[in-house]
């Protein structure tokens, strides 16, 4: 069964269409990552499967209901993290609790205090006296506390140093090792998403790229090779990216290096030393996206 | 789930209800010595004309006292929940957008009741204390129209802080000043006494329009 099902997704904003015709499925129990440049639609895509945002046309099914009208029992399911860690500033860390226990009956305050007791705070302290840092653990440990089926995360890496990024990592890590918890993640820490995802989302000019993350790094290629001319290669079926400092050219592509090799004469391209290179998740996203 | 509610209203609203309450003692303590002083340095005879006779109000400090009173408990507890749009977390807890948005505004109309009741009482006993009984009570039917003008600009400013769209905003703007105005277009004792029933059973309908500006707001939450 799918977590999220999202059918001829549809969606204008002030006269710009971002999505024309959106679909796409996560199974439950999977670990999703949605990558995508600033200005693609990731943020409104969250926003949509929210509940927080009227999409134009089409259907977004989360946890097989409309996720505009999600029932209380289905809300109650989904584990949801806001861009720039939002919570109740006017709360102190124990009234956060507090509040919040009432809320859900599968509340776990072990859960809750055992993650803000790894920042040592004082429970009375004023949530907007918190850094970010330590204000995302208080949300972390809200969303965790809830012990949620579906964790969707906005941004989570924003405003956090590579230490609080890590901890996060490690919860989202343990949780998803309970099994059967689906993730749908965004973040610009694409280094985070390597260690964490199972699939990806690449979201582009309103279209879609759905592909596991082994997969994608097994199929989609890093080649470098010297060329002392300048060198303008455009996107083609061969071609994913293409981008040149210096001396160096790299080129992204889908193809082996037999392929790349061919295509590059065709084109009069002198490549010389042409090999694959090792490549990260974050080359492949500009390879596959672009750097802007 | 309900209490969670409450609970999370009263952390908005403790320290506004406990200022606007301080205010509202302070004016009811200023009338009365204000009356007292009256009836000490004039004769009682001035002092019964003017309040019934030219119907001066001797308790029009505290006119538009509610009017402050509802709009500073409005915007206590709907100001943070738009700073970041946070909202949106009320949004998604695990009950019904109109319950919540039930449960938050009767926290607040509850407690500015608590208010505007205590004001009127003081008023109530202050004039009991210095003339007959039906001036004491005029008072109550005096001040209804002044709690109600409260009440819908309570329900008004939430309103106004939940939409979204400006040309919405100013259009609500531009009724519920309206209806404020009307409330206050009057003067003496007990002017709108005769619609007082029918208006207090359509003030609570101001409600419709927070509910109605939540609704825009998850519709385009971007």
């Amino acid at each position: 069964m799918n977590a999220i099902e999202v059918h001829n997704l549809y969606h204008q904003y002030n006269g710009r269409i971002l999505y024309a015709d959106l679909n796409f499925s996560i199974p439950e129990g999977t670990i999703c990552g949605l990558l995508g440049k600033n200005g693609q639609g990731k943020t409104t895509l969250v926003n949509i499967l929210m509940g927080f945002l009227k999409p134009t046309s089409g259907q977004c099914l989360v946890l097989g209901e409309d996720s505009h009208d999600l029932s209380p029992v289905v809300r109650s399911r989904i584990g949801l993290l806001h861009e720039g860690h939002l919570a109740y500033e006017f709360m102190t860390i124990s009234q956060t609790e507090k509040f919040y226990r009432g809320c859900y009956v599968n509340w776990d305050p072990e859960i809750f205090f055992h993650l803000i007791g790894k920042m040592g705070l004082p429970h009375d302290q004023k949530v907007a006296t918190l850094s970010c840092g330590q204000r995302s653990q208080v949300v972390l440990g809200v969303i965790m506390a809830q012990n949620p089926d579906l964790l969707i995360l906005d941004d989570y890496s924003m405003g956090l140093d590579v230490g609080y990024r890590r901890l996060f990592l490690d919860v989202l890590h343990d949780f998803a090792a309970l099994g059967g918890k689906t993730i749908l993640v965004t973040s610009h820490i694409l280094q985070d998403l390597e260690q964490l995802v199972e699939t990806m989302i690449f979201l582009d000019s309103g279209g879609i790229m759905q592909i596991g993350l082994d997969d994608f790094m097994s199929s989609f290629h890093k080649y470098v090779f010297h060329n002392a001319k300048e060198l303008k290669l455009l996107k083609d079926d061969v071609v994913s990216g293409f981008e040149q400092r210096g001396g160096q050219s790299t080129l992204y592509s889908f193809c082996d290096l037999g392929q790349v090799q061919r295509h590059l004469i065709s084109l009069g391209v002198h490549a010389e030393k042409l090999s694959k290179v090792e490549m990260t998740l974050e080359d492949g996203f500009i390879g596959l996206m672009g750097k802007y | 789930m309900l209490y969670s509610l409450l609970f999370k209203e009263w952390l908005k609203l403790k320290r506004y209800f406990a200022a606007v309450l301080l205010l509202n003692c302070g004016i009811c303590l200023e009338i009365f010595f204000n009356i007292r002083q009256q009836m000490y340095a004039e004769h009682a005879e001035m002092v019964w004309y003017q309040a019934i006779h030219i119907h001066s109000l001797l308790y029009q400090d505290i006119r538009y006292v509610p009017l402050f009173t509802g709009l500073v408990l409005a915007t206590a507890q709907f100001v943070p929940e738009m700073m970041g749009r946070r909202f949106r977390l009320s949004l998604h807890l695990p009950v019904s957008r109109s319950l919540m948005l039930f449960f938050s505004l009767l926290s607040g109309v509850m407690l500015y009741l608590i208010i505007c009741g205590s004001t009127s009482l003081c008023i109530y006993l202050t004039l009991q204390k210095y003339f007959p009984i039906e001036v004491a009570q005029s008072s109550l039917s005096t001040m209804v129209s002044w709690v109600l003008a409260g009440l819908i600009a309570y329900f008004g400013c939430a309103s106004v802080l939940l939409e979204q769209s400006w040309p919405r905003r100013v259009f609500l703007l531009l009724v519920f000043v309206t209806l404020v105005k009307m409330l206050y277009a009057g003067f003496g004792y007990g002017w709108l006494a005769p619609a007082l029933p029918a208006l207090v059973l359509l003030a609570p309908l101001a409600m419709f329009s927070v509910f109605d500006s939540a609704r825009r707001f998850q519709d385009k939450g971007v």
